[in-house]
């Protein structure tokens, strides 16, 4: 048994192998298809009350600093990771971390999140930083799904130019 | 002393997720790929393991075995001499919380086992081996071998 404890750690050996290979964006739709049975039905019943309903048992099991802000006009949830532990686990790691281990949350969420009817601007921050912000738009919002990475301070803003990725990776 | 030691919630699900990597792995780039993967796992992940068997010392995979089967709150049994632990997994937490999702184990999921295990082991003077008795039951062993090391799978 490979312990759940352990289970990021592996998945980062897996990233590593399908990267070098080009088969990242494949492997996330895997997941995001897998997840749907977790997540899919919740997302379109409740809308954002899903996923922070979600996010909620995430944060418990997966022993996240995160908060979770449901805000109005437009209805949003604001998720602003602090610290991630899963690349924190990732980094803190005999092995080494990939280089493009962050890319598989907005790689497979955002597909999800789109049959759900939903919308998610995710700023990644960077690549080895493990806070992250996700602003998902309730049904109706009219907005694109994007992944950018943009600087934010210490309570999730936004303090500098975005780099969007030229070719999301999913 | 363990080089990961994880004490706080677990998220169980991720041993579905494990599943669905060995899945993806095996049905996209062949088994050997996964075993590939997972060998490299032991190898790396686990190298503080990994290099304590090379040098003769099995304390630390000893306590990892425990720490993480109580942690996951296993019903097991191990027996420990002299250049051999035996672990017997009475019931694998993995497999029991698969069937909680509606996952069934088949051929792929003990690779996780198997091949983590072998990894760690691999150029060491230390051999592992499988038995599944059923399942959710198996009998893991690490055996030191005099003068031998085990093979190395380049992934």
């Amino acid at each position: 048994m490979l312990p759940s404890d352990h289970f990021v750690r592996f998945y980062n050996e897996v990233f590593k192998f399908l990267d070098e290979r080009g088969d990242l964006p494949n492997y996330y739709r895997a997941i995001s298809r897998d997840q749907e049975a977790h997540c899919l039905n919740l997302f379109r019943e409740k809308g954002l009350q899903g996923v922070y309903e979600y996010y909620q048992k995430i944060r418990l099991e997966e022993n996240c600093d995160m908060d979770l802000r449901m805000l109005k006009n437009p209805d949003r949830l604001v998720l602003f990771m602090r610290k991630c532990p899963s690349l924190g686990k990732v980094v803190d790691n005999d092995a080494g971390p990939c280089p493009k281990y962050c890319l598989h949350c907005p790689g497979w969420t955002i597909p999800l999140y789109q049959k759900a009817g939903l919308a998610d601007e995710y700023n990644l921050v960077a690549l080895d930083d493990p806070r992250c912000v996700e602003t998902i738009y309730a049904p109706g919002a009219n907005r694109p799904s994007r992944v950018f990475m943009a600087p934010i301070d210490d309570e999730g803003n936004v303090v500098g130019p975005e780099t969007r990725f030229p070719k999301l990776s999913m | 002393m363990l080089r990961y030691q994880e004490s706080n919630e677990l998220h169980r699900d991720f041993h579905g997720s494990t599943n669905l990597a060995i899945h993806y792995l095996a049905e996209n780039y062949g088994v050997e790929a996964a075993k590939g993967v997972l060998r490299k796992t032991g190898r790396e992940v686990y190298k503080s393991i990994h290099d304590k068997l090379a040098a003769g010392d099995d304390s630390e995979l000893v306590e990892h075995l425990s720490w993480f089967a109580n942690r996951e709150g296993a019903r097991y049994r191990m027996e420990v001499a002299p250049g051999e632990v035996v672990f017997e997994m009475l019931e694998c937490p993995a497999i029991h919380h698969m069937r909680r999702l509606g996952i069934a184990p088949d051929e792929l999921t003990c690779l996780q086992t198997s091949e983590i295990n072998a990894g760690m082991c691999e150029g060491t003077p230390w051999e592992s081996s499988l038995e599944i008795l059923g399942e959710g039951h198996c009998i893991q062993r690490f055996k030191k071998v005099r003068g031998q090391r085990s093979e190395k799978v380049k992934v």
